[in-house]
């Protein structure tokens, strides 16, 4: 534990900075809120447990790739790898739970994995000094095929009462993105997490600094592909089964989450909870104009505006002051 | 028919007495999903798994045209249309969006055969009438399914092609993209007859998508590698198109060739004067799905799984079909003509 970093934080200087690290995102959190009270008008039954838990549920899993991918970004990183990782998550969740292994087995299975392919893929990244986008470019065929070969076809199953669990009418859901998110500030006041942003913005002075700039940039990596077996795991719970290309849009979503978030291709810019609103963004557009009664054709160019204005929005205030 | 009708105003008349008793006998039980409780006129929801081929289009203005002609009996209200864009997870909320505004009847082309099915049984608890149709889910949560047999469909092209080659030959197999079941089920549906004539030799076999472009460059470059081919089981209507412009390019004499009712292969088949059949996924598909959920909400029992007979395109009736070409674009699907009658009967003959 770094001292250092948690007299910082605990100081009278925590909430200021805080603040500050939101003005990039602002505009885009007073969407986020316009969207989820439009969506609480819209459909009252939104506010009953049944309801918030289900909107929840279809958030979830892209809020974890998208902090799967703004961590990545956050050190200068990207994967092209997060839709495929899901898909391993959820076909070997699905294939694994039903067995002899258990439920246990097999989310020890789905977390091994996805912190062992994340690791060898920050290892090459990292140690070989190779374009990330190329290395996960190329991981996500193998990735994809990996899903494919234990799964030709959908199908597995999971155990019903973890479908309910998890998926039921509780906010499971919702606890366990809290209790990730809470993960994720820890993770950021020891020497690794310190070290993210650090590694992500100035790679070559947080190096002279003695900041462990490799292992913040692999464990990052690895974190990442947790998350995405993670998320692979609650889709096929959420589902009951497994389906080998089910997280193929998630490549895309994330990365859209995240930049939406505020998280900047060149690493070290952006917060989490930036990449989290983005992420809440795009799945509440989904149900909020499917109740506004907009046709497809419509929502394909609403989403299109809101997205640039969200985006604009704070840039426009800059150039005005 | 008469006693059918008999049956349904029976079940109809008796529907609430049966319900206060607790007991409903086989015969007058209504479909699955339905409780009873939903009034006329219904709102009905398609979610689309992706709205951009024409041959979505196409059933999506079946769909639309039904709810008009049901509009007017008064049955419906409202038609509410979502696109998944492809994404299976988008699609499943859009079907939760579906029950939580409390539609009557969901209409659905499932874009994973798997992972709708929890959401299908949330929305078949709440007395949802399901329809699936085209590419179906593994549940029987649904108040019916709705689909052709694509494995006679290659069963009959492969004897189509077999016939017309006079039991022995080389031949070249164009399939849809490989990994999606349409296209796995239709391939395994040819195997029987093929095995059943070791004189037809399969030179090679083609995977690519159900698009005009690939396949006539794969067909191509096959073309140059063999220089006897006899006759081609095409496993699609655009692959068939593909492959008579590649052997037309090519300046090769055409060959007995199998396909479905494309438009542009069907011309070309006219043109060219080709010996071939095709049969068809009609679109309409769409509309029954639509006229058989408010069947279903209207009391009328349905079965689980329909069946639909593959409508069969030949030189006797090739004419027919192009006659009706103007009224469909020019890289859609030339599909069979339908009515209400139509749908009577094949909900009946089930």
């Amino acid at each position: 534990m770094s001292t250092v970093g948690s007299s910082r934080q605990t100081g009278a200087l925590y909430w200021p900075v805080q603040l500050r690290r939101n003005v990039g995102v602002r505009g885009l959190f007073a969407v986020v809120m316009a969207f989820v009270v439009a969506y609480g008008v819209l459909f009252p039954g939104l506010l009953t447990g049944s309801g918030f838990a289900k909107f929840t549920q279809s958030w979830f899993p892209l809020a974890l790739v998208a902090m799967a991918q703004a961590i990545l970004m956050l050190t200068g990183g990207i994967s092209l790898a997060i839709g495929a990782m899901v898909s391993l998550g959820a076909v070997i969740a699905a294939t694994i739970m039903t067995g002899p292994l258990g439920v246990a087995g097999g989310a020890a299975a789905v977390a091994l994995t996805g912190l062992g392919i994340g690791a060898a893929t920050g290892l090459i990244v990292v140690k070989l000094r190779l374009p990330a986008i190329v290395v996960t470019l190329a991981g996500s065929f193998i990735i994809g095929g990996a899903a494919l070969l234990i799964l030709p076809r959908p199908g597995g199953a999971i155990p019903e009462w973890l479908s309910d669990l998890l998926a039921g009418n509780t906010p499971a859901a919702f606890v366990l993105l809290v209790l990730i998110v809470l993960l994720w500030k820890l993770y950021l006041a020891t020497p690794l997490g310190l070290s993210l942003y650090a590694a992500g913005e100035n790679p070559v002075g947080a190096y002279r600094s003695g900041v462990p700039v490799d292992g913040a940039r692999i464990a990052a990596y690895a974190i990442s592909g947790l998350l995405c077996t993670g998320a692979g795991l609650f889709v096929a719970a959420q589902t009951g089964s497994g389906d080998p290309v089910i997280g193929t849009a998630f490549t895309l979503n994330s990365i859209a989450a995240a930049v939406l978030g505020g998280i900047g291709f060149l690493g070290g810019q952006g917060t989490m909870r930036g990449a989290l609103a983005g992420s809440l963004l795009l799945s509440l557009m989904i149900s909020v104009m499917f109740f506004l009664g907009f046709t497809p054709v419509a929502q394909y160019v609403a989403q299109g505006l809101i997205i640039i204005g969200a985006v604009a929005i704070p840039q426009f205030r800059k150039v005005q002051q | 028919m008469t006693k059918l009708s008999f049956f349904a105003s029976a079940s109809a008349l008796c529907i609430g007495l049966l319900l206060n008793l607790g007991a409903g006998s086989q015969a007058n039980a209504a479909a699955k999903c339905i409780k009873g409780d939903r009034k006329a006129p219904y709102t009905i929801g398609w979610a689309n798994i992706y709205s951009v081929p024409t041959w979505m289009k196409q059933t999506q203005g079946t769909i639309e045209a039904e709810v008009e002609a049901l509009k007017k009996q008064g049955l419906v209200d409202k038609l509410v249309v979502t696109d998944a864009q492809g994404d299976a997870n988008v699609q499943i909320q859009q079907i939760q969006s579906m029950i939580d505004s409390d539609v009557d009847a969901i209409i659905l082309i499932a874009g994973s055969s798997t992972a709708p099915a929890r959401v299908l049984a949330d929305a078949c608890a709440k007395g949802i009438a399901i329809i699936n149709f085209d590419s179906l889910v593994d549940t029987d949560q649904v108040t019916a399914k709705v689909n052709t047999d694509s494995a006679q469909w290659g069963d009959q092209a492969a004897k189509f092609l077999i016939d017309a080659i006079g039991g022995k030959g080389k031949i070249l197999i164009l399939n849809g993209p490989a990994g999606v079941s349409v296209s796995d089920d239709r391939r395994k549906g040819a195997d029987a007859a093929l095995k059943a004539h070791p004189d037809v030799t399969v030179l090679a076999e083609t995977n690519t998508p159900y698009n005009v472009a690939p396949a006539q460059e794969a067909v191509t470059s096959l073309l140059f590698a063999n220089s006897e081919i006899d006759g081609i089981l095409s496993l699609g209507g655009a692959l068939s198109a593909g492959a008579v412009l590649a052997l037309d390019k090519q300046g090769r004499e055409q060959v007995p060739i199998t396909g479905e009712n494309a438009r542009q292969f069907l011309e070309l088949w006219k043109e060219k004067d080709l010996k071939s059949w095709a049969t068809m996924q009609p679109n309409w598909l769409g509309a029954f799905a639509a006229y058989t959920a408010v069947q279903a909400l209207e009391g009328k029992d349905v079965p689980a799984f329909v069946k639909i007979p593959l409508p069969v395109i030949d030189n006797s009736n090739i004419d027919q079909y192009l006659g009706r070409a103007a009224d469909f674009p020019a890289d859609g699907y030339i599909y069979s003509p339908y009515d209400e009658e139509l749908f009577k009967k094949l909900l009946a003959e089930q």
